[in-house]
């Protein structure tokens, strides 16, 4: 045998042993493998405590299972999976809650066997703390409770050790709601104090990193970026009627490539996703070996942003044609497959049917009325603009900007097409620097006044168009605090009327959040911070 | 013993006069962060309802409200205490997170640089005893063919033939199958630390997800590899003493093998270093394909959030990597070849 | 050596080497189909047709049809245009700028010499890809940006290469002989330095080439690469990638085969002209 042939016998050996390990059977998976439910998704969970600045929608639904609020929504039957019920509460954290006929006060009882995470019992004093924290820590969270007129510790009162108030100055519709949401949590208070600092005092650091709550799923391994591994808390109460959740164990594993969260469900080795691609959906659909629940997000919108301090932006003229020039069905089907409710396409002219929001709007693809539209605004020739989105969205909206492009042009506006990274584009929107932009907001809140005072009115990065309309400042404040629903649904009404109007912002769809899982897994729950509840699962 | 003082010496030397360098990149990586339009304050405080105070305190707690030479000022002096400032992506101190990342990646690259040697050491010697023959070019052929797919094609291919077409590879999801318990961490390399622990089977588990990963990236690097095997046998077989050793009546296989690979095997390390460095900086892309918790994916996530911290600690620490292995690479040079050491 | 003894030197290493010569013929042809090729496709690049998206190949559609209905192959081959125009503005500024720095440092020495060392020891101490990454986020992922952002990071081994090669020739008779016939520094370097160290450098631009390439392909793969509408391999293969699983191979397969095989030949033609410069190494 010559040298040649024993160096490329080498390689060859090299490879051949790669081969056999390749094809080594794995070993067998732990016996609890029916218990435990693994995740696979894009993002990262980056904190244990949801309230810190930086938080991502990852750690959002994360403190979800691992800490428990006093209250929360309760969940409706919808398609083949449930949606949250925001009208409809029950206790979580306390035993009951009564509201005063005013309104103007909420009792909470706790529940005397309710334990934390380390087994001391929960009390009084720990949800006064825990309010307090919400409402005061330079965090998330006072922004937030300011909504349902919750802002400061002053109106957190502790009864007796199993009793806890809280006092309004209103009768706010939004304030018990916000007890259900992401940053109500609540805190082993004992705990959390041992590790505050003087720059500090409300443990934000230490919680970022470790847990002190009291909910259904206990956290065992957290490494950012990676995975984090929970198990169940046996000695949880917070479960509708009691209940424990079915799954004992819940992997979530960070996996950055859409195609390989694809290919580890379709293999089985994952059980749940709820950020596949657009594209891949109806193809698993298809094969139907795979379970997908499909909720239009009806907490969220997408729109084309017009920033109506730029010119032309700030004629409502443009706005109408380039909302009448919009190819809406083709971009419905080229950029999110169909997979969403329309907002576009409504038959009605001035006044809406009801006062939902968001709901379709009486827009169509017209390229003459279009064209007209702009003449009449005194851009005949058209004009050079921009349309920007974020990196993060490429994936669907790369295609939406392309036809967007293609059809301005075809009444003489030429676009140019701005793909940014997340951060650069969250600035310039912050700032108002950005001409006309796409994004998909999304409210925890469904009322429509809470729709507008958040999107439509005032100073915040949030209301993308920069509008600035009085009559709809004036009539979201009114609404807010309107008690008669008759009443309070002229008023939405209304709203609606002005914004289709006016159209700071055209409306696209309601895209569907497609959770794509196991054949087996039942129980999925589209809950209003998008994220999956780990509690509502269980394996057929 | 004095060829080692000088060897020792002249590393030092190196050493020192690469701290510039460093500083430079330092610097430079810091301005151009600075000069990312995005405001890493604002893009963080991105709850549902955050407002302007929000972003304001944010940014002061961050310490962008100063200004940049100041915030330069910080930032050496951090880095001279040790610290690399704590990254907003994953909510941990940079250091902690680079330290935990880094023997991911390097397992990774040492694996595929392990492969991609096996593979085009034998093919370059191979193609330099058959100068221009029908192998030579098959060789030159196919080592080029792996520098023309890119990446993350060839990496999506492999996980979809090995793992979910014909289910022979574990699943492309980081450094050890989420079911197997990982080994007490040592060394850092999981495969290492489950021999070290006894645990043969947590051996083989992250073994095979090292595989297609590292195939990947050794695909990449097999031309230079294979190119310089070639080109510094084919110097070496044309040498005297090799003439001499087949005058001699010396086999065929223990002259390659023995004597002049042995002497080619230098200018091979040199390339083999530098592979090394480029490839630990370089292979972002497999390590997202692959959910590879390595430091490059850390630092591409924080670029994209204009997270300033992991994107300076993460260019530090290739940088300083890069130093290091030529430095290593050198002194490897100086104790085999004794012309460097005098020199 | 005259052109004409040089030519012949070619055409005796191509024939002794087919690879090289197979590659010379794919490059003449794959250049030839971006520059013609546009006008000859039925379809426009960028105009959609929604109603026959995601189509097989077929006789309409040669190499079937996108998310957005547009025809694969008249956006291969627009974007061969786009990817070459790339490739060699990027290779071509690195190349001029890396030869005239390094060309000076190399005749000057001295202090300018040491400074533009130490900031090349900075660019090469870099991780290229993150640093390019950098660059084009920071600049904005303009076409331009990511030529400059691929320049810069070729830029280190020009300068280097181009101050090796003066410097070793600074001192040769005949550039002595220039300067004292009255040649200004700038001449020597322009005139007599940098075209004898062209042809050395002609192997490294053939490979840079196909790097660019592939460079602008792994940014397209981050979502920082030329922005949509417009045809791009290394955007299409990367949008292309991730259509695999379900099946629609022809989005990755076509503008993957036009990127490789451009590679291919890029590198191919870097180790012919490495062949032909240096004969020693085939030996």
């Amino acid at each position: 045998m010559s040298g040649v042939a024993r160096i490329l016998g080498g390689g060859a050996a090299v490879s051949l042993s790669l081969a056999i390990l390749l094809s080594a059977a794995p070993h067998a998976a732990a016996q609890t493998r029916a218990e435990t439910l693994r995740q696979v998704t894009g993002n990262t969970v980056n904190t244990l405590d949801p309230t810190v600045p930086g938080s991502t929608r990852e750690a959002f639904g994360m403190s979800m299972n691992v800490y428990d609020r006093l209250v929360t929504f309760e969940r409706k039957a919808n398609g083949k999976g449930f949606i949250f019920d925001f009208d409809h509460m029950r206790p979580e954290l306390a035993k009951s809650f009564d509201i005063s006929p005013d309104g103007l006060t909420i009792t909470f009882h706790l529940r005397p066997d309710a334990t934390w995470h380390d087994g001391t019992p929960v009390t009084a004093e720990d949800v006064k703390w825990s309010l307090d924290r919400a409402v005061t820590a330079k965090s998330l969270g006072p922004p937030q409770m300011l909504t349902g007129s919750l802002t400061s510790a002053s109106q957190f009162t502790i009864i007796d050790p199993m009793t806890v108030q809280v006092k309004l100055d209103k009768p706010d519709r939004l304030a018990l709601p916000n007890l259900a949401t992401v940053y109500a949590i609540m805190v082993n208070s004992k705990v959390a104090k041992a590790h505050v600092t003087e720059d500090d005092p409300w443990a934000l650091q230490w919680l970022k990193e470790h847990e002190a709550g009291s909910g259904a799923y206990v956290v065992d391994v957290f490494k950012p970026g990676e995975q984090i591994v929970l198990h169940r808390n046996e000695a949880w109460k917070g479960g509708k009627d009691g209940t424990l959740p079915f799954f004992k164990r819940i992997i979530a594993q960070t996996v950055p490539e859409a195609a390989t969260r694809a290919n580890l469900l379709a293999r089985g080795d994952a059980d749940i996703a709820i950020d596949l691609q657009s594209s891949d959906v109806p193809e698993i659909e298809k094969s139907g070996k795979l379970k997908v629940v499909s909720t239009p997000q009806f907490n969220a919108f997408t729109v084309v942003a017009f920033n109506t301090r730029i010119p032309p932006y700030d004629n409502v003229k443009v706005r109408r044609a380039i909302a009448a020039a919009l190819p809406y069905e083709d971009m419905f089907k080229a950029a999110i497959f169909g997979r969403g409710a329309k907002l576009y396409g409504a038959d009605w002219t001035t006044t809406p049917p009801d006062g939902k929001f968001p709901q379709p709007m009486p827009e169509h693809t017209d390229l003459v009325a279009a064209k007209k539209l702009l003449t009449e605004a005194g851009f005949a020739e058209g004009f050079d603009t921009t349309f920007s989105y974020s990196v993060s969205t490429a994936q669907i909206n790369d295609p939406l900007a392309a036809l967007l492009k293609e059809s301005l042009g075809k009444i003489g506006i030429r676009v140019e097409i701005q793909k940014l990274p997340d951060a650069q584009m969250s600035t310039l929107v912050t700032e108002k620097k950005v001409a006309m932009f796409t994004d998909t907001p999304i409210s925890w809140m469904t009322s429509t006044d809470y729709f507008f005072r958040n999107f439509f009115t005032g100073d915040q990065r949030w209301n993308y168009s920069s509008w600035d309309n009085q009559d709809v400042v004036a009539t979201a404040q009114t609404a807010r605090f309107e008690p008669d629903p008759v009443k309070y649904e002229a008023l939405a009404k209304k709203l609606v009327a002005i914004t289709a109007d006016q159209v700071p912002e055209a409306f696209l769809w309601q895209p569907s959040q497609d959770a794509v899982m196991g054949p087996t897994v039942d129980g999925y729950t589209y809950w209003f911070h998008r994220q999956v509840d780990y509690r509502d699962l269980k394996r057929q | 013993m004095r060829k080692l003082a000088g060897i020792a010496r002249l590393a030092g030397q190196r050493l020192l006069s690469s701290l510039p360098a460093l500083l430079g990149v330092v610097v430079f990586t810091f301005v151009l962060m600075r000069v990312l339009p995005g405001d890493p304050a604002v893009f963080f405080a991105s709850g549902p309802s955050a407002g302007q105070q929000e972003i304001q305190d944010l940014r002061h707690q961050m310490g962008l409200d100063r200004s940049i030479p100041v915030q330069l000022a910080f930032y050496l002096r951090d880095i001279g205490t040790g610290s690399f400032g704590r990254s907003m992506t994953t909510g941990q101190p940079v250091l902690k997170d680079l330290r935990e990342r880094l023997p991911a990646s390097l397992e990774l690259t040492f694996t595929a640089l392990f492969i991609a040697l096996g593979l085009a050491i034998p093919m370059g010697v191979a193609a330099a005893l058959n100068p221009g023959t029908a192998i030579d070019h098959a060789v030159r052929f196919l080592c080029t063919l792996g520098v023309c797919v890119p990446t993350f094609v060839s990496g999506l291919l492999l996980i979809y033939v090995f793992y979910y077409l014909a289910g022979i590879a574990p699943d492309p999801t980081g450094r050890i199958d989420v079911f197997t318990a990982p080994p007490p961490s040592l060394t850092g390399f999981l495969v290492i630390d489950s021999l070290l622990a006894g645990d043969a089977e947590a051996a083989a588990a992250a073994l095979r997800q090292l595989v297609l990963p590292a195939a990947t990236m050794a695909l990449f690097v097999l031309a230079p590899l294979a190119r310089m095997t070639r080109a510094s046998m084919l110097a070496v077989l044309g040498s005297d003493f090799i003439r001499t050793g087949r005058a001699m009546g010396l086999s065929r296989s223990r002259i390659i093998v023995v004597y002049a690979l042995r002497n080619a095997a230098l200018p091979v390390l040199t390339i083999a270093g530098i592979v090394f460095s480029t490839m630990l900086g370089a292979n972002v892309l497999v390590e997202k394909v692959f959910s590879w918790p390595g430091v490059a994916a850390y630092a591409l996530d924080a670029l994209l959030a204009s997270d300033y911290a992991p994107v300076q600690g993460f260019v530090l620490l290739m940088a300083s990597i890069f130093v290091l292995v030529n430095l290593l690479v050198d002194v490897l040079y100086g104790l085999a070849d004794p012309r460097v050491a005098a020199a | 050596m005259s052109a004409a003894a040089a030519a012949g030197h070619a055409l005796h290493v191509l024939r002794g080497n087919r690879v090289s010569a197979l590659a010379a013929i794919l490059g003449l042809v794959l250049v030839l189909a971006a520059v013609i090729g546009p006008l000859l496709t039925r379809y426009d690049p960028v105009t959609s047709d929604v109603a026959h998206a995601l189509q097989p190949p077929s006789a309409a559609h040669w190499a079937g049809t996108d998310q957005l209905g547009r025809d694969v192959l008249a956006r291969v081959v627009a974007a061969g245009r786009l990817d070459y125009a790339i490739a060699a503005a990027a290779v071509f500024l690195s190349f001029i700028v890396g030869a005239v720095i390094g060309g000076a440092c190399g005749f000057r020495g001295g202090a300018v010499d040491r400074w533009v060392g130490r900031v090349v020891d900075v660019l090469m101490a870099f991780p290229l890809f993150v640093l390019a990454m950098a660059m084009v986020a920071a600049l904005g992922n303009r076409v331009e940006n990511i030529v400059y952002a691929t320049a810069i990071i070729n830029l280190p081994f020009y300068i280097r290469f181009a101050r090796a090669e003066v410097a070793v020739r600074r001192q040769a008779g005949w550039v002595e002989a220039a300067s004292a016939s009255g040649n200004g520094p700038g001449r020597i370097v322009l005139r007599f330095l940098l075209p004898n160290v062209l042809p050395a450098m002609a192997v490294q631009i053939s490979l840079n080439l196909g790097w660019a390439i592939l460079n602008a392909a792994g940014l397209s793969f981050i979502g920082l690469g030329v922005r949509p509408p417009t045809p791009e391999w290394g955007i299409m293969v990367a949008e292309g990638a991730r259509f695999i699983t379900v099946g629609h191979w022809w989005l990755v397969a076509f503008p993957g085969l036009a990127l490789m095989l451009s590679v291919l030949c890029f590198n191919l033609l870097g180790d012919g002209l490495r062949d032909m410069l240096d004969p020693r190494m085939r030996t």
